[in-house]
This record gives structure tokens, sequence and C-alpha cells, in this order.
């Protein structure tokens, strides 16, 4: 096919004159390079589903079919550890759990940071802004024991609440640095001109900016979601029999007795299907998430 | 909402002339909204974050352990002392600590800025292609954890049948002693090189076109291209990309606790200060020691974001 | 008109999210005070499956309501040290490893006293449990828990590799030794022998090995025993056994699972571990072996066979808990006689003499199995890590010439070594 096809190039183009020479090389270059890019795509795509598919296929096998590796590809599917995992080990109330703590967190945490990140990114704040993404920087292990002693001497343990103020301290920074990236991207002449109409600054920020923010504010409120829903190591310790999330029930099935591969699989599944999903259907609002900020000198 | 509207809009001669409370409360907000919009949540991260600093800092000056109730004695910088003249356990945590997000940040960076430039130009499939480079994004870093340790399994693990079919003995991957570290940076790069690759595409994405096009027709290849014009230009998108991605690295627990448990291995092959810090905390309750190694820890990340800001303002002028 | 509204519906949600996480806080913890709750934290295992399919029996016989955590054995010692740490009584129930963290959790005063409450009940009948168990529940005197699952070290081993090379099951750890080199020599892809090499997780299962040679982790007089003739020959032994007839290029960090694998694969023909494992090796989805794998008691060493009789797990009351009482009747029924009898018919070893009397207790047990157990229980030791405070940082320093002579290194240098560090660490917990 090749070369067929060089065959017929300098055919078409026998006008092209002798001193554009090294403009000819460059289409040979670039179906080479086509060439050569499909196939690093193929490449990169596999090396990133790959593994996914393979805890996939595992949830899909037995236990006896997983230690056999004759049996890596061809095996009879069970759907045995997805009714394990969800009917007997109660998955759908660790669902829900993880669902409402990241939903919770990152609503308030959205009430709280999006008015902060407008001021400080109308006023300058650098040094405030600081404050708050130092939350981001410091090591949770040296948060855990502290808080817990604090909230339970406050009898604030056992719901949701300490749990859900640990996620907003996760979703707060994120939140706020989003945020602060998407107002300075808005012109400020619209407030302006609000305000000349008569509105007050408040006013301006209500009624202008804030629906003007709302893909912003949607991107960060994902991020944030998606943070939480994630987030181990304060659920690993300050969850309790009733606020039990899903990254922390996947330790399950790594039991003393023994390490259930299937329902291991299974539920790892379960837990990465609905973040997997949310984040198809709003692909472009992380995308600007996570590289809000990036491009500023 | 009409009904509700006109009274808030209304122009100010109004409100000077019959100040409601309501509206002298309006007034003293938009006078104040600087500092009304910033301070909650100042004061929430504030407040979660200053008492267990200040419980951290004065745990690290006593020798407290067991329970955090038990009475403990004030030692001074005793800890500090014992934690930094510790050879078997803390300096090989910085080291691993320091090689992990080191290793991992320069295989990110290379590496997503090759698929960033493989994605650069517009194709036929990019959607689908940008799908894959979402998904190990999203997914939650536990149950990653898990799917590796299936995969990597020395005995049923995927990657040793594959060597297995060209005829490369089994490897020990996360159970070696020597191969435990390499394959949690795997993991890492797995998992956050489509993160570089989405923030170093939008640096691209932004950038002009003219520098390229000229040097192009200065007859310029795409490497002398890339290296004199791209890559100098992309810098300080570069240097966001490992700043953001360096304090996760620094900080990674996730896949490291799925996969080696506490501790980090039998030979603490996997811990770094992290780890160490937890597990000084939580499996020997060595509150003081453990309360030093995470203020060091703090200062060590607080340090490296100082010279990666620097850099990145040296970079930018 | 539209985008203002989505912004109105957002700050609405979002004020009422706040209003519910308020109610919903304010109701949880009302919960939490009502009389009737037992909260009781518990880790993944056999015996708790049992035990969750049983508790509403218990709920309509008592009239109390149970509010179930469950979680992995490391999770569920990382919450402890945390929620008891600050003092506080969301636990009323807890399953603990009195070997592992029981003189830590009773030191810190975690654990609340139940001497007075074992002996109030004659029919639960706290006589009943046997020596060993109870003395690791028990305190400077006071009993603070009360053991639910044992276990002892066994011997695994594959009836069909020892009849086609000939052997009879070992006795002696010189005829182990003998067989695993002659199994090795004639498959070179079957290991001879398998066993933990973890640096941490091993050391349980070389404390058998230790006692039978004639050694502990601490002499009378409390201090370090790990460089003793004893302990060096025990060290050069077991490490010795995996290196020379273990699985090829064996990982130095296989705890139970990594090292059943290998057994229930068919890759091994020898096994030394906790008999309570023993479903992973019969079961048939889980092991390739069913059918062939046998159960000896350890065997004997220069001191005889001296495996651990140990209980792995027990229960206790949070001492924080303002609910003790009810917890007490929970754990009173959870380790009647009757659900320990049914916990063990569903393979869970019990530390009540009475269900290994019982017929019934025996019946569900490999034949070979019960025997070697009963054996165990006999000559067993009470202990199968070092008795200190601290045991995780003991472990670390106690398995460390494990791990070396697995690796090539000189048992007895390494035994040296760790005997100054384990001293060093006895020393700074005296203090």
């Amino acid at each position: 096919m090749t070369v067929l096809k060089e065959n017929t190039e300098p055919q078409t183009a026998p006008a092209v004159p002798a001193t554009t020479e090294p403009r000819r090389r460059k289409p040979v270059g670039t179906r080479a390079y086509k060439v050569f890019r499909v196939a690093a795509l193929v490449a990169v795509v596999l090396f990133l589903v790959a593994p996914l598919f393979w805890m996939l296929l595992a949830s899909f096998k037995t236990n006896v079919d997983i230690y056999d590796t004759g049996k890596s590809f061809f095996f009879t599917p069970t759907g045995e550890n997805y009714a394990n995992v969800l009917q007997r080990n109660n998955y759908f109330v660790f669902i829900f759990n993880s669902f409402w703590v990241a939903f919770v967190s990152t609503a308030l945490s959205l009430v709280l940071g999006v008015p902060a990140a407008y001021a400080m990114s109308r006023f300058t704040m650098h040094r405030s802004a600081l404050v708050v993404l130092m939350a981001r920087v410091i090591p949770g292990v040296s948060l855990l024991v502290p808080w817990y002693y604090v909230f339970s001497n406050l009898k604030m343990v056992g719901g949701f609440e300490v749990l859900i103020l640990s996620h907003m301290f996760v979703s707060l920074p994120l939140i706020v640095y989003i945020m602060m990236s998407y107002f300075d991207s808005l012109p400020l002449e619209l407030e302006e001109s609000a305000q000349v109409d008569g509105l007050t600054p408040i006013g301006a920020f209500r009624r202008i900016t804030l629906p003007l923010s709302v893909s912003g504010i949607a991107t960060a409120g994902i991020l944030s979601f998606i943070f939480s829903w994630n987030n181990f190591m304060f659920a690993l310790v300050l969850s309790g029999s009733k606020t039990k999330t899903l990254p922390v029930a996947i330790f399950d099935f790594v039991s003393y007795a023994s390490i259930d591969w299937g329902g291991l699989m299974a539920a790892a599944t379960v837990v990465t299907i609905p973040i997997m999903i949310i984040a198809l259907f709003t692909q472009k609002y992380i995308v600007s998430g996570l590289t809000a900020g990036a491009t500023k000198g | 909402m009409s009904v509700l509207t006109p009274p808030r809009s209304a122009p100010s001669r109004k409100a000077a002339r019959t100040p409601s409370a309501r509206e002298n409360f309006s007034g003293w907000a938009n006078r104040h909204r600087k500092w009304l919009f910033a301070a909650p949540a100042m004061i929430f991260v504030g407040v979660l974050i200053v008492f267990p600093l200040a419980w951290t800092l004065y745990l690290s000056l006593t020798d407290s352990q067991g329970s955090v109730r038990a009475a403990s004695e004030f030692v001074g910088l005793q800890n500090y002392l014992t934690v930094l003249s510790d050879v078997e356990r803390f300096w090989p945590a910085v080291g691993r600590t320091l090689s992990f997000t080191g290793v991992a940040l320069v295989c990110e960076v290379v590496l997503g800025m090759c698929i960033a430039l493989l994605l650069w130009r517009p194709f036929r499939g990019e959607k689908w292609v940008r799908v894959a480079i979402l998904l190990p994004l999203v997914a939650t870093p536990v149950a990653v954890g898990m799917m590796w340790r299936l995969i990597f399994d020395p005995n049923i693990g995927f990657v040793n049948q594959l060597l297995g079919m060209v005829g490369i003995p089994a490897q020990p991957w996360l159970s070696g002693q020597d191969t435990a570290l390499g394959t949690t940076i795997f993991m890492d790069v797995w998992q956050w090189t489509p993160m570089v690759v989405l923030i170093l595409l939008a640096g691209l994405t932004s950038l002009s076109e003219e520098p390229d096009e000229a040097a192009r027709m200065d007859g310029a290849n795409a490497f002398q291209r890339f290296f004199f014009i791209t890559l100098p230009l992309m810098m300080p998108t570069v240097i966001v990309a490992i700043l953001l991605r360096g304090i996760d690295a620094l900080k990674t627990f996730d896949i490291l606790y799925a996969t080696k448990g506490k501790g980090g291995g039998s030979f603490h092959e996997v811990e770094t200060l992290n780890v160490y810090a937890y597990g000084l905390s939580f499996d020997y309750n060595q509150y003081g020691l453990s309360s030093a190694v995470l203020i060091l820890f703090f200062m060590i990340i607080i340090g490296s974001m100082w010279l990666l800001t620097m850099r990145k303002k040296a970079v930018s002028k | 008109m539209k985008r203002r509204s989505i912004a109105k519906y957002a700050a609405v949600a979002a004020v009422l999210s706040l209003g519910l996480t308020a109610c919903g806080g304010a109701s949880g913890s009302t919960d939490a005070k009502t009389a009737g709750t037992v909260r009781v934290t518990l880790a993944n295992h056999v015996w708790t499956e049992g035990i969750k399919a049983a508790i509403p029996e218990f709920e309509k016989s008592s009239g109390l309501k149970v509010e179930l955590t469950q979680l992995g054995e490391d999770q569920l010692s990382d919450q402890y040290n945390v929620k008891l740490n600050a003092g506080s009584d969301e636990i009323d129930v807890m399953m603990y490893r009195p070997l592992q963290e029981g003189k830590a959790f009773a030191k810190n005063g975690y654990l609340a006293d139940l001497t007075s409450k074992v002996s109030s009940d004659a029919t639960w009948d706290w006589k009943d449990y046997q020596e060993g168990p109870v003395k690791a529940t028990t305190a400077d005197g006071k009993v603070v828990g009360v053991p639910i699952i044992t276990e002892r070290e066994v011997l695994y081993y594959r009836k069909d590799l020892l009849k086609a090379a000939g052997l009879e099951v070992p006795k002696t750890m010189d005829e182990l030794e003998a067989a695993a080199k002659a199994i090795k020599a004639s498959s070179p892809d079957t290991a001879g022998f398998v066993a933990r090499t973890g640096k941490s997780a091993a050391v349980t299962q070389f404390s058998s090995f230790l006692y039978s040679f004639g050694g502990d982790f601490t002499d009378a007089g409390g201090k370090s025993a790990v460089n003793s003739d004893a302990a060096k020959k025990a060290y050069a032994f077991y490490g010795g056994l995996i290196k020379n007839y273990g699985p090829a290029n064996v990982s130095t960090d296989m705890s139970w699972p990594e090292a059943m694998a290998i057994f229930t694969q068919g890759k091994a023909a020898f096994y030394t571990e906790a008999d309570s494992l023993y479903k992973n090796a019969t079961d048939p989805a889980k092991s390739k072996v069913a059918d062939t794998v046998g159960f000896a008691a350890l065997p004997a060493g220069p001191a005889g066979s001296k495996p651990y009789n140990i209980p792995s797990w027990g229960l206790a009351i949070n001492q924080a808990s303002s609910n003790q009482d009810n917890a007490w009747k929970f754990i009173q029924w959870a380790t009647s006689k009757e659900r320990t009898l049914e916990a063990q018919k569903a393979g869970v070893p019990g530390p009540r003499a009475s269900v290994w009397a019982d017929q019934a207790g025996t019946s569900t047990y490999p034949k070979d199995l019960a025997e070697a157990i009963s054996a165990s229980a006999k000559n067993g030791v009470g202990h199968d890590r070092p008795e200190v405070v601290t045991v995780g940082k003991a472990r670390e320093i106690v398995g460390g010439p494990i791990v070396a002579t697995i690796t090539g290194s000189d048992a007895s240098g390494a035994a040296d070594t760790a005997h100054d560090a384990f001293q060093k660490f006895l020393d700074s917990e005296k203090k």
C-alpha cells in the first residue's frame, strides 16, 4: 500500500518546482509520523485501559478461575461476586454513604468556597488564598487524632459530621483554587456596568457573576465530588458503623482467613464505575478543572 | 421573583431616605464584602488546621506514647534529635519519599509531554482517546491499588503470565524487596500521567503558532522546533504540572497502604514519610516521635513547593 | 432568568443539605445515647459471619438493637487507635487481638475490667475456658477480654506427594527437612516446604519452631533471648528450610495469603500454618489440593513438639462506653456454649474445653486435623509473639533474622544483631 502511494505522489504533483525540495519531504515524513502516531496512541490507550479491563474480567470469575492461569481470558462468567458485594455485603448502604458524604461536603464547600474565591480573585488576596491552599499541603495523618479527639469531646461523632468536615477540608482548597482562576478570567466590565445600573456589589456578584460562573462551579463541584468519593485516609479512621464509605468497604474482602479476589475486584469495580460514568458525562468540566490555572504565566 | 427584585435593586437615593435595618445591613455587607466573602472559608480551614498543627507541634516536644491522653513529659527537641539521627527508618523513608516523587514526576512529565504532543493536533477518534485518558485519573486509588495487587501477584498475576509467554521468569514485583518501590511508582505513573497530559495539552493549545511556524520556515526540524521553541514556551506550564503533581506524590498514601499495608512491607521497602508517620502513630503509638516526623515532613513539602514556585517565577520572566 | 434560577436552586440545595446534615447528626448522636443499642465493632472473619447471621436472634431475645461495624483487621486497629485514643464512647463491644494489642490497650486503659462479670454467671461458665487463652486475655490480674477464636500451628502436607515419594508423615524436624529435601529433588517445580516469610508476619509461625528447639523470645527474667543457641538453631532451621527447599525466587514478604496460595496451587509439599486457616486448603473453590491435603501436629524439635496455642481474637468492652451492661449481654450471648459450638462447627476453633470434648464440636473437622489440634492444645505455648506493649515493633526486631537467613545470611550474626536491638527495645519499654 505505502509503495503504491509513494509512486503516485510525484505524478500528482509534477508542477512543484525543485526549490521546494524540502517541502516535498514533509508529507512523507508526516505519513510515517501518522503511522507512528496511530501506533503510539493505540499503545497509550491499551496501557491505560488494559488494567481496568483485567479488573473487570476478574470480577466475573470465580476464585478458582482467578487462580487458574489457563483461564485468563476464557472462562464461564459468573455474577456471583456482584451478588455477594451488593446483597450480602450491603454495598448499597456504602454507596449511599459515599454519595451522601461527597454530595454534602461538595455543596457546603461550594457555599464557603465560591464567595471566598471571588473575593480572593477580585481583591487579589494572595496571602489569604495561601491560608486556604495550605489545607492541600498539610499531611493528613497529623489531622486525624486531634480532629477525632475534639469532635468526640463535642459529642459530634457517630454521624456524618466528622467525615463531611474532613472531606470539606479536601474539597474547599480545590474549589477555591479552581474558582479563583475562573474568576480571574471573567472580565470585570460586566460587574462594573451592572453597578453603574444600580446593583450593589453583592447584587452584581449574585445577579451577574454567579450566573456566568455556572460552568466554573460545575467544574469545581464535579472535581470535588470525585476527590471526596475517592478519599480513603479520612474515611478509614473517621467513619463509623453507619457511615462507612466505599473505599474503606473494599477492605471487607481482605479478611484474616482469605482474600476473596473475585469479590475484591467486583467491589473495586463497583467503587470505580459510578465515578467513571460521572466522569464520562462531565468530561469537559473535569478537564477544565484539572488544568485550571495551569496556563497562566 | 419580580416582586422581590425591585427593593433590592432600587437606586441608593431611596435607601438614603428610609434606611431600614435590612438596608443598613446590606450597606454594611457591601462595604465589607471582601472579608465577608473570604472569612468563612478561611476561618473554616484555619480552625481545622491551627488546632491540629499546634497539637502536633506540642506532641513533638513531648514523649507522648501509648495514648495521647496518657501523661507525657516535655522533652524539648529530643524527638527531633532521635528522628534526625535515625538512619534505619527515617532517612531511608526520606530517600524513598524523594525518589518516589522524583522518579514518578520525571516519568509522568516525559511521558505526559510525549502523549500531549501526540494529541496536540486533532485526529479521528480523539474522543475515545480522551475518554481512555480520563479513566485512570478518576479511578479510586484504593481500588486501583487492589487491582494492581492482583495484576502483579507473583503467582497468579497477569504481568507474570505475560512475561512467562515470552520466556522471562516470574518477578516478585510488589513483594520483592528491590522491586516493590518501582512497582508502586509504576502504578502512580499509570494513574497520574493522564493528569499531566491534560495540563500540558491545555498549555500546548494556548501556545501561539507563530514562533513554531517561523522556525519551520527557517528550516528547523521537528526536534529542533520542540526543544528550542515549544519546550521553553511550555516551561511555566510544566512547572505548574510538577507543582500540582508533586504535592500529591509526596503525600501518596492510598495505593501504598492498599498494596503493602502498614509499615510498607517487610523491609519497609515502600515506607515513605507519610507511611512512616502513619505507622508510628497507629502501629507503634509513639505520638511524640510521629509528630516530630510529621513536622519535618511538612517542612519538606513546604520547602520543595517554595523552590518550585521560585523556579516558576524565574522561568516566567 | 433561567440562569438565575439555576443559581438559586444550587443555593437552596446547599442550604437544605446543611440542614439535613445537622438533623442527621443530631439523630445520630441521640441514637447513640439510647441504652437499647449496643455498638459492636468486629473484624472480618468466619466467626463474624456466623455471629452476623445470628444477631437477629439476639435482638429478639434481649430486646436490644445491635449496630455492627465490620472492618479488616488492620483497619480495625487503626480505628481503635483513633477512637479509643480520643476516649470515644462510640464503641461498646470491640473485637481485638489479645496478643497483638491486648497489652497496649490494657495499659492505656481502653479495656473495661470484666473480672466480676465473667464470674457472675455459672451457666455461661468462665471455668470452661482453656487456660492458655484465658491467660492472654488477663492483664495485671484483671480479666479484660473473653477469647473467641483460638489457633495453633499445625503441619499441612500433601498426601499424594508423600505417597509418590514413599515418605511417611514427618514426626520430627529432621524428618521434615529430609522429606522436604527429597521432594524438592525429585520434582524441581514443587517446593519441599513453604511458610510465611514476611519479617513481621512470619514471627508467629516461627515461634513454634523456636519453642520446639527449646528457645523463647525472652528468658525468665524478661531479658532478650533471641540469640540463645536454641534460638539461633531455630532461625537457621526455619530460614534454611525455605531457602533450600522453598519455592524458587521466594519472596520475603509473604504473609499467610501468599504462602497459602503457593500451597493450595499445588506448588509445595509441606506448609506450617495456623490451624484456623485450614478451610482455605480444604475448600475446593479456593484450593486445587482440597482432596489431597493432610494435617499433622507440628514435628518435634530437640525440645519436643511445642506449637503455640493462643487466642487470636477476643471480645472486650470499651472502658469509655456508657453502655457496659448491655455490651456484656452481647458478649455473654456471642460467647455462650451454644454459639461457640456453632462457630466451631463452621470451622472456627473455639476456646472452650467443652466444645472440644463434644463429638459435635469436632465432627466438621478433618479427622487428622482434629487429632493434631487436640495434641497441640495439650503441649501448646500460650503466646506466639513477644509479650510486650509495642508488639508491632518487637515483631520486626525478632523477625529480622528469619528474613536474613532466608536470603542467605548467617543466622547467628543476625540473631546477635536482633538480640541487641531487642534488649534495647525491652529496656525502653520498662521505663
